[in-house]
């Protein structure tokens, strides 16, 4: 147990923990007597705007979300003005006008919102100082208030009749109390994420809230629990790699049930909490069963981010490389969430080679939290083949453009001429921490290059079988262009309109791409493998095209499969868009059908 | 002007978009005021992540996604008014507990290699996305919570205004608060299918609050909350048409501004209101 907590990433997410307990006991039981249990996880959730403006205009993202919290709460207190919406009407109100307003902003303004859900979600596994920081100044805060005001609120949380009484600077005390309860939500939004913000805030003050009558108790018994449930939490997650927040989550949660059944039944018997201990572990034991592997090859240790840049790394090492994949086959990017192994395997690595762009943006995280010191290659910097993000896929020119360096279409891999660049890359990088083995990368990279010339000129040689005009396509989100541009294909539209999965279109878009597939006479539209089909279905419902081709955009294919490397789901992705192509006629490479 | 109004209706997903919020306009206009009533939105918006441990057990199982998460919400909607019954606290600590535990235990199963991609999506829904198996599941549960709704209105009426009153008309108050969270629960169900959990707290709370605030007695309220989620849903849409925003988000745009509406007009004191009418005739 000891050995986890030597490791330093576990240290700091420990260290937060324990910072984090004293607002969430002292505020946290406060919230429980009042009743602002939603009004806290509102606060939280409302911070999403917040959060999308922080990242499209690019300022901390803790500010945004104490902005939105602002803005959140100032709402609230306007809406509760004419007394007549009872005061969780005007809560879910004031909510729904934050959220809407960050979807807009992400789907309409900025066309992003890349980093968003990361924030959204949190972890304990990344922290960096200023969240520590941030959380201190929740700590201080909570202490100085609750010895300042504890006395006010304590005669409005347990009896409002004398709160009637203290009404001159009643005012003054809530807005300090909810001034409290927002920082503590913000600071521990990189934490445990908004969703999450009640493991910390209500649940542990509710279950010592069953056994506790005096607030003093209720306050410090809190503390420690919080401070058990969150270091075994965060134990059990580091030992049974699942991500830490959701096993708080459960463990306080169940820790709660115990209690509940405990008081219900009027008794306290030793037997029963092991038994819940126990059924925890087996709980979590199922979660760790997909822990990401390594090849466990001969060489030095190399940490691969995305699929790609795993499958890259394995033809060109072969044998001879010790890799870790972090991302998962079928998983979406723009969702991930670092686990303990992630870190664990980066803080052992002595390369790590990323995709580059907003796919992997969260490598530097993983890198400054295990404190690596590994090299680094960024495979997306030197390509040379690069297209600008949005819409006009204007070609740029590798390294020419350093202040678009931010502003690329990250989907590099669909071009095979970026490839082989890539290959080059990785073989140098792989050179420079196991010189004894140069020739025998170099004498795979020779044999991959082949297999890509290969590759290509079997999709061009097919694609010739369709029409020139029939060469239109439309995808899920955009990212196919470096696939459409060098086989020549026109993506006529994008069913989401971004280069992210997580905008939503709007009414007009969709009815605009669905007139563009008629007028052009497109005839399929390409869900893709990692995302949901939905919209992809309505538009294909309407204008008889076919969705019976998925493609794989940001991910490869499951393990295992044909299409779980990169060339096999390049064959896969051109056969699937001749098939569709050609309504079905013929294909490439004969994959098998389906 | 006609043109304007029938362009939208040329396009399969705008139609059904549309069909779709009417439905849900309805079932939750009617659920809202007692939503609003019982003081439950905190159930309303939150309820949905309570489901995410249904989705990923039926997607593990094989099994029907919609069951699993019907199954999942009202598992929370049940264990909740447990809960808040026995602890004597405040409903909304004990939502905060079922909800947060239920997600974080949806968040471990999801991590189980046999589970989907984008399972996290079907959370969020989207409404341009809506088929017409998803219509015919929404017209069917709606049916259903309308049913129970008539069937229970006279009890729910009782407690709603006079918590205390219960008892002594042999009504249970616990047990029709249950059975609402489970109404709201199969509400909030046919809202995230086709619409995202955003979007579910708005139309159950928005047009009933406003309601509220323009008449007194539940009759009326209940037409009114109606007329106006299905009214500003349309709008939404055809805003969403005409201005390319994000469908979702300007449906909810467009409730909020009917809730502002209400509380302006409400605002202005009945005295003055009656005065200018009188002016004006």
């Amino acid at each position: 147990m000891l050995d986890t907590f030597s490791l330093p990433f576990v240290q700091e997410g420990l260290i937060e923990i324990l910072l984090l307990s004293i607002p969430a006991g002292l505020i946290g039981s406060w919230i429980v007597l009042r009743g602002f249990a939603f009004h806290s996880h509102a606060i939280g959730t409302a911070s999403f705007p917040g959060l999308v403006l922080a990242d499209g205009i690019g300022f901390s993202a803790a500010l945004g979300a104490f902005g939105a919290a602002g803005v959140f709460t100032l709402l609230s207190a306007l809406l509760a003005r004419s007394k007549q919406t009872a005061a969780d009407s005007v809560t879910a109100l004031a909510l729904v006008a934050c959220l809407a307003t960050g979807v807009i902003l992400a789907s309409d303004v900025f066309n992003s919102g890349a980093n968003v859900d990361t924030l959204l979600f949190g972890s304990l596994l990344a922290i960096d100082s200023s969240d520590i920081w941030l959380a201190a100044a929740a700590a201080v805060l909570a202490v100085l208030t609750t010895l300042l005001f504890g006395h006010h609120w304590l005669a409005k949380g347990f009896d409002e009749d004398s709160a009637g009484r203290l009404r001159s600077g009643s005012a003054l005390f809530d807005t300090a109390l909810l001034t409290v309860v927002a920082v503590t939500v913000v600071a521990s939004l990189s934490a445990v994420g908004a969703l999450l913000i009640s493991a910390l805030m209500v649940v542990p003050a509710a279950t010592v809230r069953l056994f506790a009558h005096r607030l003093p108790i209720l306050q410090l018994v809190t503390i420690a629990l919080v401070v058990v449930e969150g270091t075994f939490g965060l134990w059990l997650s580091v030992e049974t790699n699942a991500p830490p927040g959701a096993t708080i989550a459960v463990v306080s949660g169940a820790v709660f049930a115990l209690a509940f059944g405990a008081r219900a039944l009027g008794q306290r018997s030793g037997v029963r909490p092991l038994a819940v201990a126990t059924a925890l572990l087996a709980l979590t034991g199922l979660a760790a069963g997909c822990s990401n592997q390594s090849t466990g090859g001969d060489g030095p240790k190399v940490v691969a981010t995305t699929t790609q840049a795993s499958d890259f790394v394995s033809e060109v090492g072969g044998d001879r490389v010790n890799l870790t994949g972090i991302l998962q086959p079928n998983t979406d990017p723009h969702g991930y969430e670092p686990r303990p192994s992630d870190v664990m395997a980066v803080a052992d690595a002595s390369l790590i080679v990323r995709s580059g762009g907003h796919l992997d943006d969260w490598t530097e995280d993983l890198i400054r939290d295990s404190g690596s010191n590994a090299k680094v290659v960024d495979l997306s910097r030197d390509l040379p083949v690069k297209l600008h993000g949005g819409d006009d896929h204007a070609e740029v020119h590798g390294g020419k453009h350093e202040s678009d360096a931010e502003d690329f279409d990250p989907h590099w891999w669909q071009d095979p001429l970026n490839v082989q660049a890539a290959a080059a890359e990785i073989v140098t990088g792989l050179t420079g921490v196991a010189p004894e083995n140069a020739s025998f990368y170099r004498g795979r990279e020779h044999r991959f290059n082949v297999q890509i010339d290969r590759l290509s000129k079997g999709i061009k040689n097919c694609l010739k079988r369709i029409p020139a005009n029939d060469r239109k396509i439309v995808t899920d989100h955009d990212a196919f262009g470096y696939f459409t541009s060098r086989f020549r294909i026109k993506t006529v539209g994008t069913v989401i309109p971004a280069l992210t999965t997580e905008a939503q279109p709007s009414a007009g878009d969709l009815a605009d791409l669905e007139e563009t597939i008629r007028r052009e006479g497109v005839k399929a539209v390409f869900p893709e493998s990692s995302v949901s089909p939905a919209l992809a279905r309505a538009v294909a419902r309407d204008t008889g095209a076919s969705t019976d081709y998925s493609l794989y955009g940001d991910t490869l294919g499951p393990s295992g499969s044909e299409d779980a490397t990169w060339l096999g789901s390049m064959k896969a992705n051109a056969d699937a868009i001749v098939r569709g192509m050609s309504g079905g006629r013929f294909g490439c490479f004969e994959v098998s059908d389906g | 002007m006609i043109d304007w109004i029938a362009e939208p209706l040329s396009h399969g997903t705008t139609v059904r978009a549309l069909v779709e919020i009417a439905i849900l306009g309805v079932i939750s206009g009617a659920v809202g005021c007692w939503v609003v009533l019982f003081e439950v939105s905190y159930s309303a918006e939150s309820l949905a992540h309570g489901m995410f441990p249904g989705l990923v057990g039926a997607a593990l199982l094989g099994v029907p996604l919609l069951l699993g998460g019907a199954i999942g919400i009202i598992l929370a909607a049940l264990l909740i008014a447990t809960i808040s019954r026995f602890s004597g606290d405040e409903a909304d600590t004990a939502i905060a507990v079922v909800v947060t535990t239920l997600f974080g235990l949806g968040v471990l199963m999801a991590l189980s290699p046999e589970s989907p991609p984008g399972i996290q999506s079907l959370l969020f829904g989207d409404l341009l996305g809506v088929g017409d198996s998803q219509l015919a599941a929404s017209a069917a549960i709606g049916i259903v919570v309308l049913g129970i709704l008539w069937l229970f209105h006279d009890r729910l009426l009782a407690i709603g205004f006079q918590r205390d009153a219960g008892p002594s008309f042999g009504i249970r108050p616990g047990f029709i608060t249950a059975l609402l969270l489970a109404l709201v629960a199969l509400t909030v169900l046919v809202g995230v299918q086709g619409l995202g959990n955003l979007l579910v707290a708005a139309i159950l709370v928005g047009p009933a609050a406003a309601a509220r605030l323009v008449s007194r007695r539940i009759g009326p309220m209940m037409l009114t909350a109606v007329l106006i989620a299905v009214i500003a849903g349309v709008a939404g849409i055809y805003a969403s048409y005409y201005l390319r925003t994000a469908a979702g988000a300007s449906v909810v745009v467009a409730l909020l501004a009917c809730y502002l509406l209400a509380a302006a007009a409400a605002a202005i004191p009945v005295k003055s209101r009656v005065t200018a009418v009188r002016i004006s005739s």
